[in-house]
Formats: structure tokens, C-alpha cells, sequence
């Protein structure tokens, strides 16, 4: 890098005193170097990706209702509302059918679980502007390696379509940024001091030594040689490197929580000295079987996850618990990249962030209604502040198409997407549209037909437990197993108008459908399949 | 239990019983090579890697000790000369093998080895920082239940080792240091330092000093001069707070990272006036703990080599006994169990982590078990204890009713379970041989070809050569022909070439064809493989060993490993034990003690705990050549 702003930048940061993050005072500093480059020279852009484990709880999560910039966010989405001008939230992605976990990481940035034989969309945009920084990308996670299904492990995979290794522990991703001797004069100065003095102590050594010995210490000086060799190679190559030796080392982690917040923070910082501009996080493998223990939950997430098969009205508190844990550390992310300054503006108008899952439904793996949002403003490609549902289901390769084309990279084709996905800049999409239909019920004996919109119960002690709105009439109570829930894809249909026939018990005094016999959506697919996008 | 001082006496007297009667090289054996070996082993052909053309004189002849050994052996069997090449006439055969015994078996003197330096092996450097810091340095990640992590630092940092000549990766020798190595140490020292520093507060001068004279000679792992402790002091005159930190930060990370921290030895104090002589109180400890512990003595060590005791028998003896008790001789099963026996190959094609960890805890279980608790040597094949749980039990028959009941905390679907120590009653017969009827161990080579050279290399210490390049594959049955793989294998090892070997292979491993590739027992318990045929048709476990000795099922062929199998079962033990406690590949000069080893073992049925005594107090443990004596 050699732009002003970058130097200037980095004279800064030799003076700046102590902390890992030493906030304000920098965004004042940054502002005075910004002004005076103002217009000169363009801000780098960002991609970072943040991977949120076991897909959703559809009704603490979905948007139902509302439009493109009038819209209410849902619960779930409470602790990073106060960003909502920054971000684009983006419904119906994914596929009819269901997804199991390894294909959900994959197709979260490979755009359809099929697309193996080449890298993901994270990995196209490191090539393309990986180049300029110090390091080209960096793969992040937090949990171990889950070799069961080595797929959930992972969602950043290279050119071959092989995936590649995760790094987790922040001490490490810190020295490797700002403590590597090869690039940073502090840590080369003390390498070189200390090789001179191992020498001397040697040398001592190697006098009170005999024949053997010495063939081994001839080992040890060579590599002595060799080392100080390679500094001085890097020394006199004066490259852009910088002292950041007044950064502060990030202490140990107590727990799941710091370990995460450190991460971020770091990525922040190593996006904002421009060590890297592309990074692939993951709080958790897809199938993550993390204990929450410091939220009080004793549970592993993934049984949580399948909320309907493991119902408890204290299992869902656990889950939720989580998934807001999760919500918090997407906001922890926006506001850390929102407190640097950059250029114009902040870190997080030069960037692009997307923050989502590769399934929907945490229990069924509904393929469809996957969570996806991007943040920032992408250095002006992205118009933000808006909820964009789509019309149908939108593969996330068109969204990967569109991204990768966002950053320069000449593709026309991804992961079976010619079309990127409209709408990010601010053009037209076909948007989904209510159409009118009739509702009714219909009983005959023991069965029930009828027809009216699907919903989850709005009452979270009641997970199991549906509702037919029926003009003029009163809801139409569904109380299934597991079994017909997921065989007839329930979580698909929810919100869409269909038609269910079963058996109708009564219960209180009210019908109550129990037994499923058949499922007809009034507009869309009916039958689940095994494709999966 | 072992009389140490009669192994003494008897390895001095070994070493002066034999004198030199060799046959003349020239008159004698030249010409045996020429008229019997080398059309096939020199020259043109090299079969199986053996070539007399090198051997001109018998300095060339010296050279190549272990040669000799090998071709004593095959003459002595019958195995060479090949049944269709001319035949030696017993007197020149005979004089040709006295020629070896001679001049290679006839005057092993007991020696100890030439002392050199040796790197510490990655696990070795880990023990050590983690025993000197009092913490591990670790990699910050959550270890959710079933998922897989390296969670050490310094082994995710470090490059593996490679085995030594040894077979073991604390045989050194081979993994130089390199400028990869260099970096990864420094970042490690680095790391460690920062740590310690931020948790312990150096305030003043004499605090510094107090903890230089505490940390300086544990890390070199002896008593230092005064003169090295005032030259580091000097170096922290007259500064103080941060400055000071620092420059105490400084001083320990040149420590860290100097040779004499890096390697073995590189300190000991030698008498210049002695070739052969003991070791140091210091290097004796150091070999102690890091042949039981894979770690730097501890400090109940350091003060009996500060008086000078280390030495006395009784005391070796009594420290021995502590240090199987302790926690930390479980790396003797973990490092020198697990690389002697190719543990890592344990595998299992579903891949799930709690029974993967079922699978390969439970011959490091079982091996710490025999290794601490004095169990004798040949248990090894033939016990009945195991240890096992829940997701195994069903190998054990209505044994798996003694496990206690295991119960899964709510909310957790899956997890590691602890094995637990089963006495084996009902699945005795078929579980009872110890490591070799273990699931995992059975599991991890398919098919009886490679199930026999496991068991013929690591159990018996059969050295084999590598397989020739140019075998045919196993003919397909032909039409019509109902041939049961081994009987196509047989007529396959009709050659003779292949004969050499599986003799000695086969029969092992067919022995075990009542085990599924799982390890389950074929028509019993094999709930863990899913395609494999209920009951073949037939099982044939039969066999016989090359000594004549017949047997009809594995249960018969463990009798003759207890027995006439005994001494090479035994022998190789002691050569793999001695081995890793040396961290070298055993020479001729070591086989007194081993001989002597193996002897006492058969003859009072001796336990490991006897062998580690017997190895601790042996000459090639306990002394040393002085290199600066060799040099002149």
C-alpha cells in the first residue's frame, strides 16, 4: 500500500498509546488526515462474512407483513435494529426443501449446496483484492472440528472447492497481524538482539563442549545464521510495514462470550489498518453443539435447535437466549466498524458484511426463508435501509453473482446464477404480493378440510401448535407430531395460504385438527422434495 | 521383583566372557559369499535390498554389523540358500556362521553410547513449559461435545516429528532444528513469557533476583555456577518497574531459547580423565522423568541429584515407584505405548468421535493399567482386565453388565464417556489376549495379511523387509471353483520368495478370522458393521507357526505365543522399552543388558514395573561414553 491516507495513518498509530482499541482519540486524528485527502484518493473496499449457526426460530425471526422501507423488525432482530439504515434485509432466499447441515455452511457462501467443485463467493473477492494487503483473507471460526460431517465445520472453501483451515484463537490472529518479526521493526529489533546474545551464550557453550556436541551446536548456529539472514533481507526490503508494537496484545479470553467479542474486535482493527480486507467468520459450526453455559443455558445449542422435537417452554427461553446472543454479535460487529472513521465516513460505509445462516427452520432444515442480511454501505454499491422480500425463492447465488461483481471480479456465472440478484443498489425487484384467495372450512365426520393462511401460535409455550386464519371465523387450531409437521414441510408454509385436510378432534369446546391427510398450497408447491438449493 | 545387583554382575561377566576366534574373512567367507549369495544379492540383482558386492574386506564387513545378524538367522533356518540353489555343506556352513558368531555376537562388550545432545520432542517441549510456567500454553477455542481440536499451542505449532531410527519421535536425531523451528519456539517462548509476566509482579531488584535463582536452574534443569546467575543480574542493575520486567523478560526468553534449554544434555559435567563413566546426578534425573514422564524432573528429583543420590539403587528404585503412582506416567502409555504399537492407526469408518475415543483410549487405558500397577510383561497379550464403555460394551458379551450406569446430562446429545476397568469373565476367551483382541486394535489393520505383520512385527519383533514391488496380484477364483480367500492366498504363496515371509505372517492373521473388520466376533457381536455377511460359511482359524507348532483357533495359537513365542515376545518388549527410554536405536554393545533383561523377565515372570527398574539401572542408561575422550 502506498496511498497517503495510508501512511499517514500508520505515522499515527506509532504515537498512539496503550490500548488494543484506542477509540476516540484516533477518530479524531483520522478525520483530520481524511480532510485533507479528502476526494483524492478512493476508500478501500471490505467483505466480511459472519456465519450464524443451526439456522433460525421462523417466529422470532420472519418479517411478516410490512414493505420495502416500511417495516417493523422482528424480535429477534432487536439488538441490531438501531442499525437498520445500514442494512438491507433480504427474504424468501433459498430453496424449497430441506438442508441438512453440512450443506447449509456450504451454501451459505457457495450459493447452493451442490456448486463443490469451486470456491466461495469470500474466496473470489480475496483474490481479487487480497493483493494489496499484507494478508490476503482470513478464515475464522470459534468451535472445533466437527469430523462426524466434516462439512459443518466450515464455509469458506478454495478453488478446488476444498475447504479451508479455520483459525479460532484471537492471541494468535493478533501476532500474526501486528507482532509478525518479519514485518513489524519492533519484533524484528528484538529478534535481532536476541539472536545476538543466544550466539555469545553458545559460543561459551561451545568451547566447554567436545566433537559430538558441536555438531549439534554447528546445527543450532546455522539456523542462528539463517534467521538473521532472513531479517536483514526483510529489513532492507523497506516495505510498507509499520511499528505497531503500542498495540496491545488481547488478553485471554474468560469465556465464549470475550473469546467472540475479542474476535471482532480484531476484525475491525485488522480491516481498519488495512492489514486484510476480506474475512470469513463463524460463530459456531452449522450444527454447533456449543453449552452457553455463562447465559445460564446447560443445554447444547443443536438440541435447542430442533425446538419442536425437544419441546419445552424451557428449551425455547434456552434457544432464544442464544440466537440474541447471536443477534448481539452481529451488533457488536456494526458498531465496532461504525466507530472507526474512514475516509469520508466509517469503516462500515466501506464495507460490505453479510450476516446470516444457511438453513431457515432450525428444527424441520427448511431450506427456504434463510436468514440473510448485508450491512454497510459497500462504499455507495449498496443502498441500504431497506426490507427486500422477494416475489419467490431467491437462490443465494444469485446474491454471491451480485457480490462478486460488486467487487470488480469479471464473472458472469455462479453456482448456477447468471442473473445477479436486483435490487442491492436500489433497482426494482418483483416483490412478493399478497393475492386474494378464499378461506373456509369444511367438515365432513371426522375429517376436516380447510382453507386460510398457516401460522405458528404466537404463544412460545405452544411451539407445537398451528392456526388456520379463516375469514370470519375463529382460527382453526392444528396440534400435530413431529412426523406430519415435518413430512408436509410445515415451517415452508407458513404465511402462504394452503389448504390441509385431517382429522378433527375437539378439544375445550373448539375443532382441533390432529391427524394430517393431505396439504395443498393454494399458489405455490405442495410436496416437499428432496431438492435443496 | 528385580535383583539388581545380580543383573550387574551378570552383565560385567558377559562382558568378559567371549574372546575374538574368527575365522579367517578371506579364506573362508569370501568364498561362501561368492559361491552361495551374491548371484542373487550383489552384483546385478539386490533382492530384498541385500547386497555382499560392498563387502570387500572386513572392515566393510565390520561396518555393517546389523547385516550379519539378519544373514545368521536365515542360514540358520534353512530359509538361504533358497531349496532350489545349490546347498552349503555343513562344514563351510558351519564355519561361515561361527565366522558371525565370532566376530559379531562372540565379544559384545556392554557399553553405553557416546553422549550427545538431544533436541526435546514436541510433546517433551510442551511437558517441560507447561512444568516450568505452571500453566499450558493453550489455542483459544470452544470444545463443543464431538468436535476435534488441537488444543496445545505448542503441538499445533511445533512440526510433528518424525520417528527416530528408534521408532520413536523422542529419538530426535533425525528432526534437526530448522528456521521453521526457530520461529515457532520464539513465538512460543514469546508467548509463555508474556503470560508469566502478567501474572506475577517483579517490584524490586532482590524480588528479580529471588526469581532468577528459582527459574534460571529449573529451566536448565540443573544446579548453575554463581557466575551465571551474576552475569543475568548484572544485567538488570539499576533498573526497575517496567525496564526491569523487561529486561527479566530478555533474559529468560535467551534462556528459553538457548541450546542448553533446547536439548538434552548439552550441560552435563563429565570427568575428562574417564572414557566410560556415569552419567551425571542431573542428566540421571533428566532421563528418568523423561523416560516416565515425558516431562523435566520435578523437584523431589532435583534435591536427591543435588545430594548425589540419584545413583543408589534403592533410591532409583523407590523414585521409580513414585513415579508410577503419579498422574503423569500415563504419557508412557500415551507416547511409548501408542508409537510402539501404531496406535493412530485406530480408525473407524463413522468417523464419531465418542467412539472413535471408546475405541482408542481403551489400549492406552489398558497399558497404563499393566505399565503402573506391576502387572506382568506378557499380560500384554493375556489378560483379564480391559477397560471399556457403553458405546463398546457390546463386544463383551453379558460382561457389559458391570459397567455402572452412565448418565448423559439433559440438553446433550452426545458425548465422550469415560472406559471404565471391566474383570472379564464370559468374553474372556475372545477378549482375554489383551491388546491383541482389543476392537479398536483388531479394527485398524484389514484382512489376516496385514493383521499378521502387525502382530509378527510389533508383538513378536520380527524384522521384515519391505514387500518386492513386482507381486502378482491374488488370482480371482476361477469358474466353477469354490476357493475361500485363503485358499487362494495359499496357492499364491506356493513361491518361494513370498513363502520367506508369510510363513511367519499368515498364520497370525488367519488365527484372527473370527473377527469382523469392526473387531467384532464373526456371528456374535457385530452390531457395528453394517454389509458384512452374518456367518461365512466357514471360518477357518487354524495354522501353523514356521517352528511346526499347529493350532486350530486363536485361542490355541495365544497358548503358543504365552509359551514357545514367549522369549521373542518378551525380548522385543524389553528392546522397545529400551529404546524409547534412550531415545535411540538399541546397537550391538546394548544387547548384554537386553539379553540379561529378557532373561530375568521369563525366568521370575517379571513385570513392567521390573523392566523399567532393570533399564533405569542398566549400563546404557545410567553411563556414558565422554565424547571429548572419542575426539582425541
Amino acid at each position: 500500500m502506498t496511498t497517503n491516507w495510508n501512511i499517514d495513518r500508520r505515522h499515527f498509530l506509532r504515537g498512539a498509546v496503550g490500548a488494543l482499541v484506542p477509540l476516540p482519540f484516533l477518530n479524531v486524528m483520522e478525520n483530520a488526515v481524511a480532510k485533507n485527502i479528502a476526494g483524492e484518493v478512493e476508500a478501500p473496499l471490505r467483505f466480511m462474512t459472519l456465519f450464524k449457526p443451526n439456522g433460525v426460530h421462523p417466529p422470532s425471526w420472519n418479517i411478516n407483513g410490512g414493505s420495502e422501507f416500511d417495516f417493523r423488525m422482528s424480535p429477534l432482530m432487536a439488538p441490531f435494529a438501531k442499525h437498520q439504515d445500514d442494512l438491507i434485509i433480504l427474504d424468501n432466499m433459498g430453496d424449497f426443501g430441506f438442508s441438512s447441515h453440512a450443506n447449509s455452511a456450504r451454501r451459505f457462501l457457495a450459493g447452493r449446496c451442490d456448486n463443490t467443485k469451486t470456491a466461495t463467493v469470500d474466496q473470489f473477492i480475496a483474490d481479487k483484492i487480497g493483493g494489496e494487503t499484507p494478508t490476503r483473507s482470513l478464515e475464522l471460526t470459534t468451535e472445533g472440528l466437527f469430523t462426524n460431517q466434516i462439512g459443518c465445520s466450515y464455509i469458506s472453501y478454495d478453488q478446488k472447492g476444498d475447504p479451508i483451515p479455520r483459525e479460532s484463537d484471537p492471541q494468535l490472529i493478533f501476532d500474526r497481524l501486528f507482532r509478525n518479526p518479519m514485518s513489524d521493526p519492533g519484533q524484528r529489533k528484538k529478534m535481532t538482539s536476541l539472536l545476538d546474545r543466544v550466539s555469545d551464550d553458545a559460543k561459551t557453550l561451545q568451547r566447554k563442549t567436545g566433537r559430538e556436541d558441536n555438531e549439534t551446536l554447528d546445527e543450532y548456529f546455522t539456523v542462528l545464521r539463517e534467521t538473521e539472514k532472513r531479517l536483514e533481507t526483510m529489513g532492507s526490503a523497506a516495505n510498507a510495514s509499520t511499528d505497531f508494537s503500542k498495540l496491545k496484545r488481547p488478553a485471554p479470553a474468560a469465556n465464549l462470550n470475550e473469546q467472540v467479542e475479542t474476535m471482532l474486535d480484531l476484525i475491525a482493527l485488522a480491516m481498519w489498518t488495512d492489514q486484510t480486507r476480506c474475512i470469513s467468520y463463524m460463530l459456531g459450526n452449522s450444527n454447533s453443539r456449543m453449552v452457553f453455559d455463562f447465559l445460564g443455558v446447560k443445554e447444547q445449542h443443536h438440541y435447542l435447535s430442533h425446538f419442536f422435537r425437544n419441546f419445552s417452554r424451557h428449551n425455547i427461553d434456552g434457544l432464544l437466549k442464544i440466537s440474541l446472543w447471536h443477534m448481539e454479535k452481529f451488533d457488536y460487529l456494526l458498531t465496532r466498524l461504525k466507530s472507526y472513521k474512514d475516509h469520508n465516513g466509517s469503516l462500515l460505509d466501506h464495507s460490505i458484511v453479510l450476516f446470516g445462516s444457511g438453513m431457515g427452520h432450525s428444527d424441520n432444515h427448511t431450506a427456504q426463508r434463510i436468514p440473510v442480511i448485508l450491512a454497510g454501505k459497500g462504499g455507495g454499491h449498496l443502498k441500504t435501509g431497506r426490507y427486500l422480500r422477494y416475489s419467490k425463492n431467491q437462490d443465494l447465488s444469485r446474491l454471491h453473482l451480485a457480490l462478486i461483481q460488486r467487487f470488480g471480479v469479471d464473472m458472469q456465472e455462479y453456482g448456477g446464477a447468471t442473473d445477479p440478484l436486483p435490487g442491492l443498489d436500489g433497482g426494482a425487484i418483483e416483490e412478493y404480493r399478497e393475492r386474494p384467495f378464499q378461506s373456509w372450512t369444511k367438515v365432513e365426520g371426522k375429517k376436516m378440510t380447510v382453507q386460510g393462511r398457516l401460522r405458528m401460535s404466537d404463544n412460545l409455550d405452544e411451539a407445537k401448535v398451528f392456526y388456520m386464519d379463516v375469514a370470519g371465523e375463529d382460527p382453526v387450531r392444528i396440534e400435530i407430531e413431529f412426523r406430519d409437521f415435518h413430512d408436509f414441510n410445515f415451517p415452508y408454509h407458513v404465511g402462504t395460504p394452503i389448504q390441509l385436510a385431517g382429522t378433527v378432534t375437539e378439544k375445550n369446546g373448539q375443532p382441533v385438527l390432529t391427524k394430517i391427510s393431505e396439504l395443498k398450497s393454494v399458489f405455490g408447491k405442495s410436496k416437499p422434495n428432496t431438492r435443496n438449493g | 521383583m528385580v535383583r539388581l545387583l545380580s543383573i550387574t554382575i551378570f552383565l560385567s561377566l558377559v562382558t568378559l566372557s567371549f574372546a575374538t576366534n574368527g575365522s579367517d574373512f578371506e579364506s573362508e567367507v569370501r568364498p561362501f559369499l561368492e559361491k552361495h549369495c551374491l548371484a542373487c544379492h550383489g552384483g546385478e540383482k539386490t533382492k530384498g535390498d541385500v547386497d555382499f558386492s560392498i563387502i570387500h574386506s572386513m572392515n566393510d564387513a565390520e561396518a555393517n554389523p546389523d547385516l550379519w545378524e539378519a544373514v545368521s538367522l536365515v542360514i540358520k533356518d534353512g530359509e538361504m540358500p533358497p531349496e532350489d540353489e545349490p546347498q552349503p555343506d555343513e562344514k563351510s556352513a558351519s564355519a561361515f556362521l561361527s565366522w558371525i558368531d565370532n566376530e559379531f555376537f562372540g565379544e559384545i562388550v556392554s557399553k553405553p553410547g557416546v553422549f550427545q545432545p538431544r533436541r526435546l520432542s514436541g510433546p517433551e517441549y510442551r511437558n517441560t513449559m507447561r512444568s516450568l510456567f505452571g500453566f499450558d500454553l493453550e489455542v483459544d477455542i470452544i470444545e463443543a461435545e464431538q468436535t476435534v481440536t488441537e488444543r496445545s499451542l505448542v503441538l499445533k505449532l511445533l512440526p510433528t516429528d518424525p520417528p527416530g531410527a528408534s521408532g520413536f519421535i523422542n529419538d530426535t536425531r533425525v528432526a534437526r532444528l530448522s528456521t521453521n523451528l526457530w520461529d515457532q519456539y520464539s513465538y512460543l517462548s514469546d508467548r509463555a513469557l508474556n503470560r508469566f509476566f502478567s501474572m506475577t509482579k517483579v517490584a524490586s531488584l532482590p524480588e528479580a533476583e529471588k526469581l532468577v535463582r528459582d527459574f534460571v536452574p529449573r529451566a536448565l534443569r540443573r544446579d548453575v555456577t554463581e557466575k551465571q546467575i551474576t552475569y543475568i543480574l548484572e544485567n538488570l542493575e539499576g533498573k526497575s518497574g517496567e525496564a526491569l520486567v523487561g529486561s527479566l523478560e530478555e533474559e529468560f526468553n535467551a534462556l528459553l531459547m538457548s541450546p542448553a534449554f533446547l536439548y538434552r544434555g548439552f550441560l552435563m559435567e563429565t570427568d575428562p580423565s574417564a572414557e566410560q563413566q556415569q552419567v551425571d546426578d542431573f542428566e540421571l534425573a533428566e532421563r528418568l522423568s523423561y523416560f516416565l514422564w515425558e516431562d523435566m524432573p520435578d523437584e523431589e528429583l532435583f534435591s536427591l541429584a543435588r545430594e548425589g543420590k540419584l545413583h543408589h539403587p534403592k533410591t532409583i528404585e523407590a523414585q521409580i515407584d513414585r513415579m508410577l503412582a503419579s498422574e503423569k506416567s500415563r504419557t508412557l502409555a500415551e507416547s511409548f505405548g501408542y508409537q510402539w504399537l501404531l496406535l493412530d492407526q485406530i480408525h473407524h469408518e463413522r468417523n464419531d468421535p465418542p467412539y472413535l475415543h471408546a475405541l482408542r483410549t481403551q489400549p492406552i487405558d489398558f497399558l497404563h493399567y499393566i505399565f503402573t500397577n506391576d502387572r506382568p510383561v506378557v499380560e500384554l497379550i493375556d489378560s483379564e482386565v480391559t477397560y471399556f464403555n457403553s458405546l463398546t460394551a457390546n463386544f463383551y458379551g453379558s460382561d457389559r453388565k458391570k459397567l455402572e450406569k452412565f448418565v448423559k446430562p439433559k440438553g446433550i446429545e452426545r458425548m465422550v464417556i469415560p472406559l471404565q476397568k471391566v474383570v472379564l469373565e464370559e468374553s474372556r476367551s475372545e477378549r482375554g489376549a489383551g491388546i491383541l483382541t482389543m476392537p479398536g486394535v483388531l479394527g485398524m489393520n484389514e484382512g489376516p495379511i496385514l493383521r499378521g505383520t502387525w502382530m509378527l512385527r510389533q508383538i513378536l519383533g520380527e524384522h521384515l523387509g519391505e514387500p518386492p514391488a513386482d507381486i502378482p496380484p491374488i488370482e480371482a477364483a476361477a469358474k466353477g471353483q469354490d476357493l475361500t480367500f485363503r485358499e487362494r492366498f495359499e496357492a499364491h504363496r506356493a513361491d518361494k520368495t513370498c513363502a520367506l515371509c508369510h510363513d511367519k505372517i499368515d498364520p497370525l492373521g488367519f488365527a484372527l478370522e473370527g473377527y469382523d473388520k469392526y473387531g467384532g466376533v464373526i456371528g456374535k457381536n457385530q452390531s457395528q458393521s453394517k454389509k458384512q455377511p452374518k456367518t461365512p460359511e466357514k471360518i477357518d482359524t487354524s495354522g501353523q507357526l514356521p517352528g511346526g507348532e499347529s493350532f486350530t483357533s486363536f485361542q490355541e495359537l495365544q497358548q503358543l505365543l504365552l509359551t514357545t513365542q514367549r522369549e521373542k515376545i518378551v525380548r522385543n518388549a524389553v528392546e522397545q522399552m529400551m529404546a524409547y527410554a534412550l531415545c535411540r536405536k538399541l546397537t550391538r554393545s546394548d544387547r548384554p543388558t537386553v539379553d540379561a533383561l529378557t532373561t530375568q523377565i521369563l525366568e521370575e515372570n517379571g513385570t513392567w514395573r521390573d523392566l523399567i527398574c532393570g533399564i533405569a539401572q542398566s549400563v546404557p542408561f545410567t553411563e556414558c561414553i565422554n565424547p571429548k575422550l572419542i575426539q582425541e
